[in-house]
């Protein structure tokens, strides 16, 4: 891959749901929707286009927890931020075994939201003590507030599964 | 290397920090050591684990400032200017021409400091205590002018959405000019006295082999990775801020050991004072601060920004929900990959190669356990 229009390309090949966003407004280009099952395939494909790993992060949603990878590319602008909702039983596919990086962000992700990764060589916890397993210090706790954030991204998590949990605010 | 580790006869298990002169900080370091050599590191990280991006969600935006200078306490500045970019791209707010200009000059004197305090530390974990005092007397130069205009050396809260909270003046304008004539007057000096030591050069050259795959897969930025050849640095990369009017060198160096991330963010020095020098004498006059809504809310949405800390690629992922306080702020710190690389590449080292190792990776704690 050596450009963005390439990387986009090769999404649609698989094909992963990806949009392009503007990026003075959000600060990376591509916006990609995943199902679990396309996971590792995905990370697959960045491996092989020279794609590294910038983060790992979760999102508590009342439709669940969204986790969210970004990527960059060293040779050209191409920044994408990942969205995959969690299985049912709370887990995730790892990564670490295709971008080594990975590992710690997941046990990061672990710490804050409980997310098991699985497969994942060693999910100790990182950045809490060992004690404080249970924790999960990034969930939320009010309903409200997690009915609140709904609005950041049902629209678009809609598209492939109505979440008739989710609330929306009233405008 | 593998022969020694096969044998595993007289293994044992040496605990590096958490509090030890050269992990800069509280990490603690399990190393499994065959002999001298260690055969196995394990960073364990958290002793400094304070949960900014909860106290992020807690409490209204504008009150996050003062906790993005404590988490890497050499760029604090830099982190700053992410934070204040990532609100100002999310609820699509412009800063005037003349703080883009000021947030760049202050950024860079950042920068310059956390070299200059990198240079004399990792010549100091080296065994070398001179070099230390040199960069000190250069560094505290900048402390001080940047004092003058911020109020604090080290934990600044300068910049604000919209601009700074205070202008610059011609005091501050001539402090950094005069710096960067000293600053230019004393490369010959370090030159002399560190670079072309012939055991400061026994002791990095060929020590660690950062590869551009190794990059890859850990996600590694910032100097260590433009010593692989890789000229990636998002101030060019993804260009932010007022950095596009500039013209300087993104510097690389093709050996990828510690010597390369040595010379890399040696040369970086000069390119800093060059933007300084550039950004001062194209300065704008107007207003240092926007106008902004006193009660500004973030809108439902997410945005990143990514600037170039002096150790990396930092990130702001910042995702609102209409209220002012942040739903969730993710916060990609540079060190946290960077030491990521650790167990894999100094598997097989000599104990005082690690040392070297880490001490070039300029790692800052408190970034890493945030």
């Amino acid at each position: 891959m050596e450009s963005k229009d390439s990387v986009i390309a090769a999404f649609k090949q698989v094909p992963i749901k990806v949009q392009e966003v503007d990026f003075a407004q959000r600060g990376y280009h591509l916006e990609i929707m995943l199902e679990p099952g396309q996971l590792r395939d995905f990370a697959q494909l960045l491996r092989t286009g020279n794609f590294y790993l910038s983060f790992i992060s979760g999102l508590h949603l009342a439709t669940g927890i969204d986790v969210s990878y970004q990527f960059a590319n060293y040779a050209f602008p191409c920044r994408l931020l990942a969205h995959v909702s969690v299985d049912a039983d709370n887990s995730l596919p790892t990564i670490a075994d295709i971008f080594h990086g990975a590992n710690w962000h997941e046990r990061e992700t672990k710490d804050f939201y409980g997310v098991i990764f699985r497969d994942h060589p060693n999910l100790k916890p990182l950045l809490l003590a060992e004690d404080m397993e249970d924790l999960k210090p990034l969930l939320k706790k009010e309903p409200a507030l997690k009915d609140r954030a709904a609005i950041t991204r049902v629209e678009k998590i809609a598209e492939d599964k109505p979440a008739p949990a989710v609330k929306k605010e009233e405008a | 290397m593998t022969t020694i580790a096969e044998q595993g006869e007289h293994r044992y298990v040496l605990n590096m920090g958490p509090q030890h002169p050269s992990t800069h900080g509280v990490l603690r370091v399990i190393l499994e050591m065959e002999g001298e050599y260690v055969m196995d590191p394990q960073p364990v990280l958290g002793y400094g684990h304070r949960m900014h991006e909860k106290m992020a969600e807690s409490r209204p935006w504008p009150n996050f400032l003062p906790n993005a200078a404590r988490m890497d306490y050499l760029s604090a500045l830099i982190y700053n200017h992410g934070y204040v970019g990532v609100v100002e791209r999310l609820a699509g707010i412009e800063a005037t021409p003349r703080a883009e200009y000021i947030r760049v000059i202050t950024s860079e004197l950042n920068r310059l400091q956390s070299h200059l305090l990198w240079l004399g530390v990792l010549v100091l974990d080296l065994g070398a205590f001179t070099p230390i005092m040199y960069t000190f007397e250069d560094r505290e130069k900048i402390l001080d002018i940047l004092e003058d205009v911020t109020g604090s050396r080290l934990t600044y809260c300068y910049m604000r959405v919209g601009g700074v909270v205070r202008d610059i003046d011609d005091k501050f304008v001539e402090g950094t000019r005069e710096f960067i004539k000293w600053q230019r007057s004393r490369m010959p000096m370090y030159d002399k006295l560190v670079t072309g030591n012939i055991i400061f050069r026994k002791r990095i050259e060929q020590i660690g082999e950062f590869s551009p795959d190794l990059a890859r897969r850990y996600g590694l930025t910032g100097p260590v990775l433009r010593g692989t050849g890789i000229p990636y640095d998002i101030r060019r990369a993804e260009p932010y801020s007022v950095y596009p009017e500039f013209d300087f060198e993104i510097p690389t160096e093709t050996t990828g050991d510690c010597m390369a991330a040595y010379l890399v963010r040696v040369r970086e020095i000069e390119q800093s004072l060059r933007i300084l020098e550039q950004a001062l004498d194209k300065l704008p006059d107007g207003p240092a601060m926007a106008k902004v809504p006193k009660k500004l809310k973030l809108p439902a949405g997410d945005a990143c920004y990514a600037v170039e800390s002096p150790r990396g690629e930092l990130v702001y992922h910042l995702t609102g929900d209409g209220s002012d306080t942040p739903y969730r702020m993710k916060i990609r710190v540079p060190s946290f990959s960077n030491l990521s690389l650790l167990p894999e590449l100094c598997r097989g080292m000599l104990l005082s190669d690690l040392c070297a190792c880490m001490g070039s990776l300029d790692l800052v704690i408190p970034e890493i356990d945030r």
